[in-house]
């Protein structure tokens, strides 16, 4: 028996679904199908100048372009031997906040919600909502303004490079977006509550999580570690020796650890790093955990509830964006960046993304262009993950009737939140 | 006929392989996108719904993207067929955008950086849509302005053909004509031949223009062109020129 999804809508990029089970409940082939093209920026930006790689690499995704952007920057940072200023690193955490807030916030909304309500377009679901929704746009437009403010403008922003930004922020335009902190912030505890009653399906696997790492805080702006199951790694580690790129499957590399599949994103982040979760968001998991009755290892078991904590993490980060906010107006204005001279290099960048840890590899040549480039998006980490996951909800839903099947298995890939562009690219 | 009485409008917004930044563009108008949407009847735009494709003529399709996959082709050729205005979105879609570099650099090259098996993989030439299809209208930039869609869809829904001011970027810039221009800087910046509507958005950020929403009519950029290559050499100002698919427009 065949189940098919030519179009998984509400997704970034084009997914489809496909399997085939036989008689007895044996899963004979399963996939998540890709249809976006392959656009070969990577292939693209070798020979290309160092100024130009932010512009070129944004466009491999128009909802985590910050993400892209800035992870280029800092490998790029790493090959030209710089170090770019405080006011940079903090501007960056700043955008990278900022970066999840937005991303999360569309994707637990207009995408993923209306799976719980079976509702197949989102003006119905806005009036269903009324009050959610426009809370919801104002808490999403509270992360797009300041990365306006700081990037100059939010779909491909302007301003970062290698060694800072372009220009510095005005700090009356940082202020001004203070000004909605707290109307964001009760919007943010809305949809923490909307997604907090959701009957989640039931899932139970056991996965293992993949993020970067820190004992002492809750890293995504860069990563310093990464920890993957019970090993951590420095990043380089991790890249060259410990993941393998699977090119059977293209346009889409299906990356794995050992040969095994893995989980990336607000999870596998909430997993790895719960003792850098501020600690308001830190009760709001464990009273979720309590409310359904699930010990630790259940809640970490069930991949639907990455929604939830990509809930719980917009709170996370813009509490962390008024805390970079009040630090950066405190602080005497420095120069936007860091002078460089083009030279050989080499260097990896580790970011959290929204969906997960971006890993961005450049080569700089003796005539001072791009000679190597790999990016590994979080979706193609953890494509193969899903996969399995979806190996294990198949079966208990066997009995379902077809367009309930359907709903399940779309709910699953959506609480994803793949990035097939980002996957492909 | 009373607006009350009239029909809303179908509309579809449609993804070929792309980025889909110019989508993102219009979710984040916010509100007063879906604002917008009320005064159409909104028949596809993936990220907000998941119903059939519908059958049937639509009254505007706004596509975003290249065509790369046969798949992307077969969708391109499908809403032509059924739109009464195709309207393309972003420099992708007009110009061929960031993908088309790779036609610069012998795209059997480029694929082999990625996959050495390239069997199964579609790499195809990319060509601007209006070579598959015929475009009714354009809305430049990479990504889109979204407030000037808004401005453009809404003549475009009162069933005219939008025109965009034929100015330069360099007229809303607010380094014209003094000491910050690239130009006197010596630095070249497309934004005198470039058309205005952006806000001049990138010199605004301390990044010169470097032509995202197409050449201005009516003029050839190989003069102007002449003059920036006394600031920079000419494979530079090439592959300037290469990143926003402007390159292949110059005869």
């Amino acid at each position: 028996m065949k189940l098919i999804i030519p179009h998984i809508h509400k997704t970034l990029g084009g997914a489809g679904f496909f399997s085939r089970v036989s008689q007895r409940g044996e899963i004979k082939e399963l996939r998540v199908t890709v249809l976006e093209g392959l656009r070969q920026i990577e292939g693209i930006l070798i020979g290309r100048r160092i100024f130009e790689t932010p512009l070129v690499i944004s466009r491999i995704c128009g909802i985590c372009p910050t993400s892209h952007i800035l992870n280029a920057c800092a490998a790029l940072e790493k090959a030209l031997n710089i170090t770019p200023s405080l006011q940079t690193d903090r501007l960056r955490r700043l955008i990278t906040s900022a970066q999840i807030i937005q991303s999360h916030s569309a994707h637990l909304f207009f995408m993923s919600l209306s799976d719980f309500f079976n509702i197949d377009d989102d003006e119905k679901l806005v009036e269903k909502f009324s009050k959610e929704s426009k809370a919801v746009l104002k808490l999403r437009d509270f992360g797009l303004k300041i990365i306006e403010a700081v990037g100059g403008r939010t779909v491909h922003p302007i301003t970062p490079m290698p060694g800072g930004f372009s220009k510095v922020p005005d700090k009356q335009d940082l202020k001004k977006s203070l000004a909605n902190y707290q109307e964001a912030h009760q919007a943010s505890l809305l949809l923490i509550n909307l997604f907090k009653n959701l009957e989640y399906p039931e899932l139970k696997r056991k996965t293992v999580f993949c993020s970067s790492y820190s004992e002492k805080d809750y890293p995504y702006h860069k990563g310093e570690k990464i920890k993957i199951g019970d090993n951590i790694f420095s990043p380089d580690d991790f890249f060259s020796n410990q993941v393998e790129e699977d090119l059977k499957t293209p346009p889409t590399k299906r990356v794995t650890f050992q040969g095994k599949s893995y989980m990336l994103g607000a999870i596998a982040r909430i997993k790895n790093n719960w003792s850098g979760l501020n600690q308001g968001a830190k009760l709001i998991v464990q009273e979720f955990q309590k409310n359904k009755q699930l010990k630790q290892e259940e809640f970490f078991e069930n991949n639907f509830y990455n929604s939830f904590c990509q809930a719980v993490e917009i709170l996370h980060c813009l509490e962390q964006i008024k805390e970079d906010i009040e630090l950066l107006l405190k602080e005497k204005t420095d120069q936007p960046y860091v002078k460089y001279q083009v030279k050989p290099g080499k260097g990896l960048g580790l970011l959290e993304a929204p969906r997960g840890a971006l890993l961005s590899y450049f080569e700089i040549g003796k005539n001072g262009r791009i000679a190597d480039c790999s990016i590994i998006t979080p979706t193609a980490q953890f494509l193969r993950n899903l996969e399995e996951d979806l190996k294990v909800l198949l079966p208990t839903i066997k009995d379902l009737p077809k367009d309930k099947k359907i709903r399940r298995v779309k709910t699953l890939i959506r609480a994803y939140d793949p990035c097939i562009s980002c996957a492909v690219h | 006929m009373h607006n009350k009485t009239m029909k809303k409008k179908k509309v579809a917004i449609v993804s070929l392989t792309a980025c889909e930044g110019c989508q993102v563009a219009l979710l984040d108008l916010g509100e007063k996108f879906f604002n917008f949407l009320k005064k159409v009847e909104l028949v596809d735009f993936h990220l907000l719904e998941e119903k059939p494709f519908p059958k049937g003529k639509i009254d505007i399709v706004f596509v975003e993207g290249n065509p790369i996959t046969d798949e992307d082709l077969k969708i391109l050729k499908k809403v032509r067929n059924q739109a009464k205005t195709l309207v393309v979105m972003g420099n992708c879609a007009a110009l061929g955008g960031i993908p088309e570099m790779k036609n610069y650099q012998g795209k059997e090259k480029t694929i082999r950086y990625i996959y050495k098996n390239m069997k199964d993989i579609a790499n195809p030439d990319i060509k601007e849509i209006d070579n598959f299809v015929k475009v009714d209208f354009t809305i430049p930039g990479c990504p889109i302005t979204n407030d000037e869609f808004l401005k453009y869809a809404e003549i475009l829904i009162a069933g005219k053909i939008p025109k965009i001011p034929e100015k330069p970027v360099c007229s809303e810039c607010p380094y014209r004509g003094n000491e910050k221009c690239y130009l006197r800087r010596k630095e070249p910046c497309l934004g005198p031949i470039i058309y205005a509507g952006c806000g001049a958005i990138c010199p605004k950020n301390e990044l010169p223009c470097y032509g995202c929403r197409s050449f201005l009519p009516n003029l050839s950029p190989k003069g102007f062109l002449k003059t920036l290559e006394k600031m920079k050499n000419k494979e530079e100002i090439d592959n300037d020129l290469e990143i926003f698919g402007l390159k292949d427009m110059i005869k």
